[in-house]
């Protein structure tokens, strides 16, 4: 229906997350209206940050070069671990402030259903790190949804199995701050009670 | 037809979509397997909770859109299976039953035995940490056939009918085969045929149990009737 290049741009914005054809299509006559610098400064974009971003070869958070700015940071404790699906997760993380070790990502959950193993994961890598490291703590902030409780359940299994001496925790999960109790679903207000505390 | 209906459903398997949205695979009561979208899931302060999370059953509110997918406008729970989510063997186990089920059963068809069928094993993975077995999964696998048209041939040979030294298994001929027809079969000891068959016979929750060379056989059968009769192929029950 287009001339081959607009069809191509429309074939490569529809393999974005969330865009279909329809999306894709409004995109791609967007980018065709747009000034020229405009256009290209976003493909420019695209080249620099695939260019020079890639992962850190210890934690495979994003990096620009081969180690990450929190495993490069000397005041962040190599003896806490915290254990993420995504380099996304971790930006959340840091904006609390309250964590002060480094991290380890995964690169998603364990999912046999949509194909997802232990080996599809960065888990070797994560019992080496710990095999030969100074870490005491590994806490697991896998997402709270099913496939995420079934890789902490798995990590906590291998951890405890490779490395004894390493304490396995899990985030704790409760209400949010913010949300109705009559919203709440069962298994949070279940967790949230067990993890009451004195006032 | 009505533009929104109500059905139980057992959550098998959820994908990310959109900014905040899921894309759920269901095993529903009354409609069989179904896709459903579940806006804003993802935010913190969805009205939904966790409750559309993959081996919760619940009672849904769907609305019918114009394409394959429904709307997710409710969601009360039946039952979260709050403890199997709590055990590494369950939740494997668990999550292994709803993969069975989203390949072998992928019509609209409603399918009550199938439904009631993942219903009670989430509820005994739940209930009893002992449950979690290999024994216990190839049960279901097996009960799973059955409801759903695919069950092997135990009492007599496939291919003759003979009712004696059934001591082979052969997918193609439909179920055990005696000597003289054993062409394209494997050996399935006694233990195992007892095993397939005592499967069948008991409730789910006193599921037979067997050595790990029977259970082996047993598997096999299972999964070679899966692919020969369902064109469906599963993980081995490990
Ligand atoms: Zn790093
Ligand atoms: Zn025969």
């Amino acid at each position: 229906m287009f001339s081959p290049p607009v069809n191509r741009l429309i074939t490569e914005l529809a393999r974005l997350p969330g865009i279909g054809q329809r999306t894709a299509q409004r995109l791609a006559f967007h980018i065709l209206r747009t000034p020229e610098e405009e256009a290209l400064a976003l493909a420019d974009a695209i080249r620099e940050v695939k260019e020079k971003v890639g992962h850190c070869e210890v934690c495979f958070n994003l990096a620009v070069g081969p180690r990450c700015r929190i495993c490069e940071d000397e005041r962040r404790s190599p003896e806490l671990i915290c254990v993420v699906e995504e380099p996304s997760d971790v930006i959340p993380i840091e904006r609390t402030h309250e964590w002060g070790g480094r991290y380890h990502v995964l690169g998603g959950a364990l999912s046999p259903i949509d194909g997802v193993d232990p080996e599809d994961l960065r888990i070797a890598e994560l019992l080496t790190r710990l095999d030969d490291g100074d870490a005491r703590e590994v806490v697991v902030a896998t997402n709270a949804t099913t496939t995420g409780e079934a890789t902490a359940l798995y990590l906590a299994d291998a951890i405890r199995e490779r490395t004894p001496q390493v304490t396995v925790t899990r985030l704790a999960s409760g209400l949010p701050v913010g949300a109705d109790l009559e919203y709440a679903d069962e298994i949070t207000l279940g967790k949230a009670l067990q993890g009451r505390h004195a006032l | 037809m009505p533009a929104t209906f109500q059905t139980e459903a057992v959550v098998l398997r959820s994908i990310r979509y959109s900014e905040a949205d899921r894309v759920l695979h269901l095993y529903s009561r009354e409609r069989g397997r179904i896709g459903a979208i579940a806006k804003g899931v993802r935010r913190v302060k969805s009205r939904f909770g966790g409750r559309l999370e993959p081996l919760f059953r619940v009672d849904l509110l769907l609305h019918e859109g114009r394409g394959e997918l429904y709307t997710v406008t409710s969601a009360e729970t039946v039952d979260p299976h709050p403890s199997l989510r709590e055990r590494r063997d369950a939740i494997e186990r668990a999550t292994q039953a709803c993969d069975a089920v989203l390949r072998l059963l992928d019509s609209q068809e409603p399918n009550r035995a199938a439904y009631n069928l993942l219903c009670r094993e989430l509820r005994i993975l739940d209930g009893d940490p002992a449950a979690a077995s290999r024994a216990q999964a190839l049960a279901f696998r097996l009960k799973l056939l059955l409801a759903a048209g695919f069950a092997p041939e135990l009492a007599a040979c496939a291919s003759c009918g003979e009712r004696e030294h059934l001591s082979a298994f052969s997918a193609s001929a439909g179920g055990v085969v005696c000597p003289g027809c054993e062409a394209g079969s494997f050996p399935l000891g006694s233990e195992a045929h007892a095993f397939l068959v005592e499967s069948l016979g008991r409730s789910l929750a006193e599921a037979p149990s067997a050595s790990d060379r029977a259970l082996g056989q047993a598997d096999r059968a299972i999964a070679e009737t899966l692919e020969h009769h369902a064109h469906v192929r599963l993980r081995r029950v490990a």
